[in-house]
């Protein structure tokens, strides 16, 4: 049984959290998924300097779909179409990039042997050469607030707020 | 208020979390095919079975896998070992590294004007227009199919084409070469120059704003 509605002060700062949640991460996810989409091959470049891929396929695949796949994820969180899919699946991407650009950072400190925080470096994260402390602040930020679509109860302002599995 | 009757805490929450981790699943699986439709599309669209960074012959026999291996990109490397190690790769691919000397001598050659020597710029389209070596052809090689009709007949009729990016480490204009060569153009003829665009501008040498030949002459800064 689902929870009684509530108008109370603390359920509208819920609502207006979740719905700022949703503006914040939608919002990024298009920016961000659109400035690499529109140059796929800076995209692919910045890829391969993580040398995750010994595989070409595997590398275009990547730099291909990524892009536009963060524009979708986007544009559902925006119109809330499939939010807490949306948020989890942003979660599952959100975690092992933040690593993969931590442990990137290490190895650039490492060869250059500077403080942490002084890092800076395009990740390929769509908003060009950042600071590497201020990126996984960035990061950070966006999984709690995925974490927060994700547990929240309920949502307005949405296109299609019933699950997917309801179709 | 619209509440959707889905949150995780509440009554049933094992088949929720269930119809969350489908819904996650819908998500995936439409956004991966959305995207790789919208990369087909796009006129900016990767293919996917290209290797774009075809590793060096020695490269490739120090891999495990040689089929459709990536090369890999240097890091923070010193100038002296970068070019060293671009050398070395050159060498592999039977291309030979030029300096900006060499450069400067082969753009005031007479031979120049009738097109036996050609410069080729392996840079974007943006960076060519903001900027290039006079007369020098564009080649972004990640797209060949707009470039390689008019830059093709022009290195096959030259004796010398010189490649060059940005300079640093930027390996453009080695793959530029490389795909030049698969193409059919004899790696003998082709060289790549290290130091690239960079250098050329930083030897106050003369460059070239917008398409190819339109005359326009970058001024010189002060």
């Amino acid at each position: 049984m689902n929870p009684p509605l509530q108008t109370t002060r603390s359920a509208r700062a819920q609502d207006l959290t979740t719905l700022l949640a949703r503006a914040v991460v939608g919002g990024l996810y298009v920016y961000m998924g659109l400035s690499k989409a529109l140059y796929p091959v800076d995209f692919l470049k910045l890829l391969r300097q993580y040398n995750l891929f010994e595989s070409a396929l595997w590398l275009n695949i990547i730099a291909a779909s990524l892009p536009w796949f963060e524009v979708f994820c986007g544009l559902l969180l925006l119109f809330g179409v499939a939010v807490r899919g949306t948020a989890l699946v942003s979660l599952a991407t959100l975690v092992p990039f933040t690593i993969v650009v931590w442990k990137r950072a290490l190895v650039l400190q490492a060869a250059s042997q500077i403080p942490f925080c002084a890092v800076r470096f395009d990740c390929g994260c769509g908003t060009g050469e950042v600071n590497i402390c201020f990126k996984l602040l960035e990061n950070s930020v966006l999984m709690l607030l995925s974490a927060w679509l994700l547990l929240t109860p309920r949502f307005r302002a949405c296109l299609w707020p019933e699950p997917l599995t309801k179709l | 208020m619209k509440n959707t009757g889905f949150h995780l805490t509440s009554a049933q929450p094992e088949r929720r979390l269930v119809n969350v981790f489908i819904e996650a699943f819908i998500v995936g699986a439409v956004g991966f095919a959305i995207a790789m439709v919208a990369n087909s599309l796009s006129p900016r669209g990767l293919s996917l079975t290209r290797n774009y960074f075809p590793p060096a012959p020695t490269q490739v026999a120090s891999a495990t896998n040689n089929a459709g291996v990536v090369a890999s990109p240097p890091l923070l490397a010193t100038n002296a070992s970068h070019e060293n190690k671009l050398a070395e790769r050159l060498a592999a691919r039977g291309l030979r590294l030029i300096e900006f000397a060499g450069v400067r001598q082969l753009y005031q050659d007479p031979r120049r004007e009738q097109e036996l020597i050609v410069f080729v710029d392996a840079r974007n389209e943006q960076s060519y227009l903001e900027g290039h070596i006079p007369a020098a052809y564009h080649f972004d090689h990640y797209y060949p199919d707009k470039y390689l009709p008019e830059v093709f007949p022009a290195c096959q009729q030259a004796e010398i084409v010189v490649v060059y990016c940005i300079g640093g480490d930027c390996e453009d204009s080695e793959f530029a070469s490389a795909y030049l060569v698969d193409a059919g153009i004899p790696a003998a003829r082709l060289n790549v120059f290290a130091g690239g665009f960079e250098a050329w501008k930083t030897n106050g040498m003369p460059v070239e704003i917008g398409p190819r030949d339109s005359g326009e002459l970058q001024q010189r800064q002060q």
